[in-house]
């Protein structure tokens, strides 16, 4: 059997042949048209993925606060000033704060009966797991009994566990952190894709602060009841606004800072960066989307004036195709099945080269958007469509031939 | 035959309006038997290519009526009419009209492409065609490969493809030399032997010689038609 088609597919595909440098021409435009399309898309998305994701990965609800005294004029910078354990109580009880706590955290060696390693110690409040979005894995949290008898207790991270146990459970071992013993109470791993600046999330101890301030941080810098920084996290995105105003309010009048004066702290809110990002994305890709359909656009164009050309050109063929027995149907779909066999190649080759363009602008740190399976319909859907509307006409054109002056045409 | 294959009634096709109305065919009434070899002749501008196309199913007329093989063109469909040129019409044109960059078998197979429903053996058919007026040593060539005698062999293998009932012929000597036009005689004269009908358009009365009918034309009309026992 033969498929009603194919022949007619055959047919386009054969007469494309017979004029290949003109065929070539006219699906240039096709071809940068998608390529410029998807690489543009593809691009854009891109990029707008790799920071999503790299801000994503900072809880979306999460600020946090350090000390900041490169602002103002450079006469009036004031010293480094931490935070005290009154900010951030009065921050713990601002309505939509879900929780906020203190950051006193330090490098030490930690020691276990076999090994020792590097890690983080933070001395910590009893928000500090709730603000850090951390579960426990094994054993239990640190109590706020624990906290307030400065007990030498310690949860710690699943990459002290790996450096020290070899993911053994750790539960009531003991380690060393700067000669004072603690004994591990529980273990934690931080929520997955915590990994942000490059550090390893879960390379950290976790002790009371009293234990720590007592016994191990003795930084000149800090007093007894004073924190490097706050994390605050909102009970919901929408919060996060007014609670940085409230924020800046309640640590201006803590340092004696008038509202018009340049703070000495940074509130670094992600969220808001995140809304103002994604909304400066979306007008880019917008834009780069119309730049791409304005090739895709010309590119027809170029085909419906090349296809017009053809038609023209082969009118005493359009004419002995009537005679012989086409319809006028057969005539439309042959120009029309020439039209989109252009298209569909120049989709496929605009693929390809978008792809290449991509691949080199984009390099190899955000393959996903490379395959974007939705991009690639995208652009080649368009070609195809522009295919069938530009070619359309110059078909609809062959079929209305008088057979007897297409016969006697030149 | 008791039907015949071709039948007019005061056929007539008008062109402009008024002033400038020149009737191409005025009020034609013939009819043509299955088997004959007719030629039509008269002066430039008689109006012989405009019936051509007419019996051909490529025009309608304005006035008046034609059957062929039964069927009343003016009754039907441009669909039916694509139909009818397929199957029951075989066209040869004095430019002979072949496709230029294909081969004398892909011109040939044209007019099966249009067939409904397709055949099969469309190559073999193609080849059988070209055989029959001895092309079958140029299957692969492009017209421009040929002689204007070949090519206008191509172009008859094309009209006999598909068994046609009638060969219409425009002039299909009027591009050639005096010595392939005797051959192209031969070869009509040859099918015509075989059963084809056919009907040719020629202002050579040599050409002309060759039919078996000669239907003469002036200003849209007949003028004479005559039947020529002996042909040469
Ligand atoms: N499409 C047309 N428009 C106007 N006049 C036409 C057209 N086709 C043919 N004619 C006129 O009809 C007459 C017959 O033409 P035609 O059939 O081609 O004559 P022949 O083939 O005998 O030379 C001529 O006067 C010609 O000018
Ligand atoms: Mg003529």
């Amino acid at each position: 059997m033969r498929l009603p088609g194919y022949t007619t597919l055959k047919s386009a595909a054969g007469s494309l042949l017979e004029r290949p440098l003109r065929t070539l021409l006219t699906m240039l435009g096709i071809i940068i048209g998608v390529a410029a399309v998807y690489a543009m898309l593809s691009i854009g998305e891109g990029a707008k993925e790799k920071i999503l994701k790299s801000i994503d990965s900072v809880n979306a609800r999460t600020m946090s606060i350090y000390p900041d005294w490169s602002q103002g004029r450079a006469s009036r910078r004031r010293p480094w000033r931490p935070f005290s354990d009154k900010d951030v109580e009065q921050i713990q009880t601002l309505p939509g704060v879900y929780a906020a706590t203190g950051d006193l955290s330090r490098q030490y060696p930690i020691v276990s009966e076999t090994s020792d390693w590097n890690a983080n110690v933070n001395g910590i409040d009893a928000q500090y797991l709730k603000a850090k979005d951390l579960e426990i894995d094994q054993g239990r949290p640190i109590t706020s009994v624990e906290i307030s008898r400065r007990e030498t207790v310690a949860v710690i991270g699943t990459s002290v566990v790996r450096s020290l146990f070899r993911d053994q459970n750790p539960v009531g071992r003991r380690i060393k952190i700067n000669n004072i013993p603690f004994t591990i109470i529980g273990t934690v791993t931080s929520s997955a894709g915590d990994n942000w600046a490059g550090r390893d999330p879960d390379n950290f101890v976790l002790i009371p602060r009293t234990t720590g301030r007592a016994r191990l941080f003795g930084d000149h810098r800090l007093a007894r009841n004073q924190v490097r920084g706050i994390v605050i996290v909102g009970e919901s995105q929408q919060d996060l606004g007014r609670i940085e105003s409230e924020v800046d309010y309640i640590l201006r009048r803590a340092r004696g800072l008038s509202a018009d004066e340049a703070p000495d702290f940074r509130i670094f809110n992600f969220s808001a960066n995140r809304q103002s990002y994604a909304k400066s994305q979306k007008t880019l890709s917008l834009l780069l989307a119309t730049m791409g359909a304005v090739s895709l656009l010309v590119g027809g164009v170029g085909v419906m004036n090349i296809m017009l050309v053809s038609v023209t050109e082969r009118t005493r063929e359009i004419g002995l195709r009537m005679a012989v027995g086409a319809r006028r149907s057969d005539i439309l779909w042959q120009f029309l099945t020439e039209a989109v066999v252009l298209s569909i190649i120049s989709g496929l080759l605009g693929l390809g080269l978008g792809y290449g363009v991509s691949k080199i602008s984009l390099g190899t740190d955000n393959i996903e958007m490379l395959f974007a399976p939705h991009i690639a319909v995208l652009s080649f859907s368009s070609a195809l469509i522009i295919g069938v509307v530009f070619g359309f006409l110059p078909a609809h054109n062959a079929s209305r031939l008088n057979p007897i002056d297409a016969l006697r045409h030149e | 035959m008791n039907t015949p294959l071709i039948k007019t009634e005061n056929l007539t096709k008008i062109y402009g309006r008024g002033a400038a109305e020149i009737r191409a065919l005025d009020g034609v009434d013939f009819e043509i038997e299955s088997g004959e070899f007719v030629a039509i002749i008269g002066a430039s501008g008689s109006g012989k290519s405009t019936l051509m196309n007419m019996l051909g199913g490529l025009d309608r007329p304005d006035l008046g009526r034609m059957f062929i093989a039964g069927q009343d063109l003016g009754q039907m469909s441009n669909k039916a009419l694509a139909k009818f040129r397929n199957e029951t019409i075989g066209f040869v044109f004095q430019q002979f009209q072949l496709l230029p960059k294909k081969s004398a078998r892909a011109n040939v197979m044209l007019p099966l492409q249009y067939r409904r429903p397709r055949r099969e053996d469309e190559k073999a058919l193609a080849e059988q065609s070209l055989a029959r007026v001895g092309m079958s040593d140029r299957i692969a060539h492009k017209p421009t490969e040929l002689s204007g005698g070949q090519q206008q062999r191509v172009a008859i293998a094309r009209a006999l493809v598909d068994a046609p009932e009638l060969l219409l012929a425009d002039e299909p000597t009027g591009a050639l030399d005096s010595k392939t036009s005797t051959d192209v005689m031969a070869l009509l004269k040859k099918l015509n032997a075989q059963g084809i009908t056919i009907v040719l358009i020629t202002h050579d009365a040599d050409i002309a010689a060759y039919a078996t009918r000669i239907i003469t034309m002036r200003d849209g009309k007949i003028t004479a038609d005559e039947r020529t026992e002996k042909a040469p």
